[in-house]
């Protein structure tokens, strides 16, 4: 297994659009694990595969203090939205930065599992904003898109500011 | 001699060695070379890799052109004609600079009798230039040789197009970047590199415009190295499982030596063996530029009692020789040299190959085999029989990184990348894994 390289935003990469997943087999599952690694180690509570760039309908996440209850959601269809709830959101694409995003409180998905199999779950609490979140990734949006065009701004620059320091950090440590 | 004479005179040389002899078209280059400035050189290059491309429909234009066939001993003549006639159909040259230093070539070439000749052929295929554009079989319209295309065909009955195009197209110019000083997309962004990376290969930057290595930044302190994306495919799937003590067979010119190494750390041990002594000085230089240290042995892979010393590897990487039939963009001279029969010897050699490194391989162990053909019987057919032949073989299909899946057709055993595809070269990689006692 291994940590993937997960894209910060404004990484174009983050704005494409995932397709489906066709085939539920072995070059998944490593995929899946690695991703569940990556997000673990990060450490994260969910993972869209566009944030590691692969642009395919596929996510995974735990909400578990524990970090024993994961979940893997491959092609999810949201079939019903309930209720409202404001939470304060991060994104490992947007490494520190936390804002307020309104989501539905719950939501009814359709998904296949690590084996392929059809499923159909409802979720609510974090879990249910981190599903919502993640699937937002499959389609090429990011939580920034839900604030202000002056507020994503602000962050795009910061983050550009923060990645070229650390870029030339590194290459003076070469 | 006027400067744009020589590099006609040239190529046609490089081009009668090629067609008329059956030399390679490195080695011809390189005997052309001598004595020419620098850019009669790449105008030379220029010439000859187009008239190989298009070599076909170039020699039928010119049997249409001539009243009868030319005399054997003017079989250089027939090569400069080509050569002009190529200016003219499919290059920038103006039509009249074209004529006249391809005329005065002759003179150069000590024939000038036939100045006259080449002077007429070529003022009248532009007169009659359209006429002669209508290709008069498939060789002339594909410019492959008839058999190729046949089994082209019959392997490739969605793809046959797509892999003719890409072979006469010409290929792009590829970087992999040493995963110790970063990925592709930083070296591109610290260097403002012209050129675009591939999804699923992190290391690989095709560049926009071909360039002297001399040119590339960090080239000479190993961070980069020249080497196709689809030949990168190898090194880290071999190694998805970690790295043990790894061979490399068939290693020269030693590109996914180098990359095997940069990706294994400090505690590498690698094993390269080539069975051409002169090419494994090739591997040696590589080495020395990336600061990478391996065994490097002069060794017959198909004969292992002569060298092996009874300790198993872990991994083995196979590069096995094959008919190149993946990267004729690069070495538009495959067309015109491989011979039909080629093909099932070198299948025997591939197979025998196989199974003469398959014991050196430990239980639980990987072998990743790698070819730069497109032909299934260089492929698929050898793994077939290979898998028959040995019980404790079976494919291992799970790729390290989901991405390169889109760069490659899945075949019944193995994988493909046509050429063409993202602008890679053609190769065919099947993972081979050997049961646990």
């Amino acid at each position: 297994m291994s940590i993937l390289n997960i894209l910060e935003f404004p990484d174009p990469r983050l704005r494409r659009k995932a397709v489906s997943v066709e085939l539920v087999d072995d070059t998944l599952r490593l995929l899946i694990d690695n991703m569940f690694e990556t997000m673990y180690a990060a450490p994260g509570i969910g993972l869209a595969a566009t944030q590691v760039d692969v642009h395919r309908r596929l996510l995974v996440a735990d909400v578990s203090t524990e970090k024993d209850d994961p979940w893997v959601l491959i092609n999810p269809i949201i079939l019903e939205r309930d209720g409202v709830e404001v939470t304060e959101e991060g994104c490992l694409s947007v490494p520190g930065y936390y804002e307020s995003v309104e989501r539905a409180e719950q939501v009814r998905v359709r998904y296949m599992d690590r084996n392929g199999e059809e499923q159909v779950s409802k979720f609510e609490g974090l879990l249910a904003i981190c599903v919502q979140h993640e699937i937002d990734h499959l389609d090429g949006k990011l939580f920034v898109d839900y604030l202000s065009e002056a507020k994503r701004q602000r962050i795009r620059k910061r983050l550009l500011k923060d990645r070229k320091y650390r870029q030339e950090e590194q290459a003076a440590a070469v | 001699m006027k400067s744009g004479v020589s590099a006609r005179v040239a190529a046609a040389n490089a081009l009668d060695a090629v067609v008329g002899d059956g030399k390679s078209l490195d080695w011809a280059l390189a005997q052309s070379d001598e004595g020419l400035a620098l850019n009669d050189r790449s105008m030379m290059r220029m010439l000859c890799y187009g008239c190989l491309r298009h070599h076909w429909q170039l020699r039928a234009q010119l049997a249409q052109l001539l009243d009868r066939p030319l005399k054997k001993r003017d079989r250089i003549i027939e090569s400069l004609l080509v050569v002009g006639l190529f200016q003219l159909s499919d290059t920038r040259v103006p039509d009249h600079a074209a004529v006249s230093t391809t005329v005065e070539a002759t003179r150069a070439l000590r024939r000038p009798k036939m100045a006259g000749l080449v002077n007429a052929v070529l003022r009248n295929f532009l007169r009659k230039e359209e006429t002669h554009k209508e290709p008069i079989n498939d060789e002339a319209r594909y410019n492959h040789p008839q058999w190729l295309l046949d089994r082209l065909r019959a392997d490739w009955p969605d793809d046959w197009q797509q892999i003719v195009a890409a072979n006469n197209a010409q290929a792009p110019m590829c970087l992999r970047v040493n995963p110790r000083f970063g990925t592709a997309e930083k070296y591109q962004q610290t260097h403002a590199i012209e050129g675009a990376l591939v999804a699923g290969l992190e290391q690989a930057l095709r560049l926009d415009v071909p360039q002297s290595v001399d040119d590339l930044p960090g080239f000479f302190e190993g961070q980069v190295s020249v080497q196709d994306g689809a030949a990168q495919i190898a090194a880290p799937w071999l190694l998805a499982d970690g790295s043990g003590r790894v061979l490399d067979a068939c290693a020269a010119p030693g590109g996914k030596t180098g990359q095997l190494l940069e990706l294994m750390g400090d505690e590498a041990n690698l094993t390269a063996i080539d069975s051409d002594e002169n090419r494994l000085t090739g591997i040696r230089e590589n080495l020395t530029r990336l600061g990478l240290h391996a065994t490097v042995l002069a060794a017959d892979a198909s004969n292992t009692e002569e060298w092996w010393d009874g300790e198993s590897f872990d991994q083995i990487l196979l590069d096995a020789p094959c008919s190149a039939t993946g990267v004729i963009r690069r070495h538009p001279d495959i067309k015109l040299l491989r011979r039909e029969t080629d093909i099932a010897t070198l299948a025997t050699l591939q197979e025998r190959i196989l199974n003469s490194l398959w014991p050196l391989l430990r239980p639980g162990g990987r072998l990743l085999y790698v070819t730069c053909s497109v032909l299934s019987e260089e492929n698929e057919a050898v793994i077939r029989r290979f898998l028959v032949g040995q019980g404790d073989a079976v494919e291992d299909r799970v790729l390290h990184a989901y991405n390169i899946r889109d760069l490659m057709v899945e075949k019944a055993l193995g994988f493909q990348v046509l050429p063409g595809t993202e602008g890679l070269d053609g190769f065919y990689f099947v993972c081979l894994k050997k049961a646990s006692e």
